[in-house]
């Protein structure tokens, strides 16, 4: 049970770390990206093609993928969100053109690198045994790279100028737009932030689990939980969220057959829309 | 002469095409109806489509006869549409696309784990199809006359239903939730009776697939087959259910197309399928930008950017 917990933990710091992306950009430009799991899936690929293909050391192999991401992410914003922003789009289009992006991202993938599943060409370490549980190395990098990742998302939130204009747009996008924000601007940052997010998710997960092209679209039904657990255009809702997410799959696997645990995401998922719908700590 | 025999060389792989894309046809035939006239965001349209399927098969192969296996495939599809609805339509509209794109994967990990049922990933052979014994040779030369009766009456149905007061409600439900119901019409009751009638639609499709498969396992089922309903409705002009059909026909012939091409690319099929599906989502990226109408939509009918 301790284990279960464990890597639900491990799980959860993972969907953490991905669904604020989602969770900012759901709340600010209003619309479900259905892409996002293969922003996660894109960071994953990058990390492995620079590591293990082209040799450059893991950590700085994944730096130069969460930037490529987050600038793939902008390059989006002005090639398909922002000229639909000016046609006022409606969320229901938008929608559609991420499920577009979605199908589009994930077969690139494919056709770059194939379907088969590939791992990080790291050095298997052996896990750290305390009492009736097993912890890999891995797992403990997982955690921790999560947990400094969202205390950076705090500062950037709280203390930073962008990160106030992030808030204010989330809050009212018309009264930002009114206080002389620059809302083109905070949009980009806001994929550039959130999808890098992603890609720090990805790659996390490809760590523990594996590399394989669905496995952004394998995660987005439990991210999608996430952010409306925690409610959506709240970033520390969706940490909140994740981390229960990841709780709820792994423990649920001490009941459930494992095979149903995406089951658990869209069970949590049913109930808060009907509880609660706009989450724990939306507005 | 030559010409004549080479035609007839290619007869069987046209028909093939072409029956896949009648039963495709039909499938996006549900999608539009539920899309295109009413505006609900269904990503989960596949899940009918296996429960059409399975249902046919797995009650035909304990002894039902199939005529009745059919029938009880599109009923309990249409239920489980119904089931489905009753508690999601009143969400909002992109909740209700996380939903039932969350609804059909359960589906699909049902038919993969209840093996007891469903056999699992090992799959279900069909046993039995319509009129089987009564036709020689190539039976697809029978199936694919059969399902495009099925296409026509199932669209001249259709479009008898959207030209009636009830498709008008629909459609003022899909421009504007609000007017249909200030007039005291029962916006939640008519969106469920389109979700119904559209599961139905596909769960009719799912059976002539296994038709089609003579064998259906959970691969047939996944998230992607819904989305070819998708660009199908999309490219052809949602709410228009020629235009549907001339989607279904255009996909398919798409694919057909680009497998000749395979010998002429550096490709392997890997790729090819991946670069057809790439393309595929790159064209919905497309449409919904450039012309969001589609092919045969009528620009003033549309209401995606509010």
């Amino acid at each position: 049970m301790l284990q279960l917990f464990i890597n639900g933990l491990v799980l959860g710091s993972i969907l953490a770390l991905a669904a604020i992306g989602l969770s900012m950009t759901y709340s600010i430009l209003n619309f479900a990206n259905f892409a996002h799991g293969d922003f996660l899936a894109l960071g994953a690929y990058l990390t492995f093609v620079f590591s293990a293909i082209l040799g450059v050391h893991f950590i700085p192999a994944s730096a130069i993928a969460v930037v490529i991401t987050a600038f793939i992410a902008v390059c989006c914003d002005y090639a398909i969100w922002k000229p639909m922003r000016e046609k006022s789009a409606g969320s229901l289009t938008l929608i559609i053109i991420s499920i577009g992006l979605a199908l589009f991202l994930r077969n690139l993938i494919i056709f770059l690198w194939g379907p088969d599943i590939k791992h990080y060409d790291l050095p298997v370490k052996r896990g750290i045994e305390l009492g009736s549980v097993v912890i890999t190395q891995n797992q403990i990098s997982v955690i921790m790279v999560a947990v400094i990742c969202m205390f950076l998302v705090h500062y950037l939130l709280k203390r930073t100028t962008i990160g106030k204009a992030m808030r204010a747009l989330s809050d009212n996008i018309d009264l930002a737009k009114a206080s002389g924000i620059d809302v083109d601007w905070v949009i980009r940052y806001t994929w550039a932030i959130g999808m890098a997010l992603a890609a720090v998710g990805g790659i996390l997960y490809g760590l523990i689990t594996n590399i394989n092209p669905n496995m952004g679209w394998f995660m987005l039904l439990p991210m999608f939980a996430a952010v409306i657990l925690g409610g959506i255009g709240s970033p520390y809702g969706a940490m909140v969220g994740g981390v229960v997410i990841g709780l709820a799959q792994e423990l649920s696997t001490a009941i459930l057959p494992t095979e149903y645990k995406q089951a658990v995401a869209f069970f949590i998922l049913i109930v808060v829309l009907f509880i609660r719908p706009r989450g724990i700590l939306g507005s | 002469m030559i010409e004549i025999g080479i035609e007839i060389e290619y007869l069987p792989y046209i028909i093939t095409v072409l029956l896949i894309a009648s039963i495709y046809a039909i499938f996006s035939l549900g999608l539009n109806l539920e899309w295109g006239f009413t505006g609900l965001v269904n990503f989960g349209h596949v899940a009918f489509l296996a429960i059409g399927a399975y249902t046919t098969v797995l009650l035909n192969l304990s002894g039902v006869p199939l005529i009745l296996s059919v029938i009880a495939g599109v009923a309990l599809a249409g239920l489980c549409g119904g089931l489905l609805g009753i508690p999601t339509l009143k969400l909002r509209e992109d909740y209700l696309a996380i939903v039932t794109i969350g609804f059909a994967e359960i589906i699909r990990f049902f038919l993969l784990n209840e093996e007891w049922l469903t056999r699992g990933p090992m799959g279900v052979r069909v046993s039995s199809r319509p009129f089987e014994e009564l036709i020689p040779g190539d039976y697809n030369f029978f199936l694919f006359p059969f399902v495009l009766g099925v296409l026509v009456i199932c669209y001249l149905l259709l479009e008898k239903l959207v030209k009636s007061p009830w498709g008008r409600v629909l459609k003022s439900i899909r421009e504007d939730e609000d007017v249909p119901a200030s007039l005291g019409k029962n916006v939640f009751s008519y969106k469920i009776q389109a979700l119904v009638l559209g599961s139905m639609i596909a769960g009719l499709a799912g059976s002539l697939l296994a038709f089609y498969l003579q064998y259906i396992n959970p691969r047939n089922f996944m998230p992607i087959e819904t989305f070819y309903a998708w660009i199908a409705v999309v490219l052809g002009g949602s709410g228009n259910n020629r235009g549907t059909i001339l989607g279904a026909f255009i996909l398919w012939a798409f694919f057909s197309g680009t497998r000749f091409a395979q010998g002429y690319l550096p490709f392997s099929p890997t790729q090819m399928g991946a670069l057809r599906i790439l393309f595929i989502g790159l064209l919905l990226i497309l449409i919904m930008m450039f012309k969001p109408e589609g092919l045969l939509g009528k620009k003033e009918e549309l209401t995606l950017t509010k």
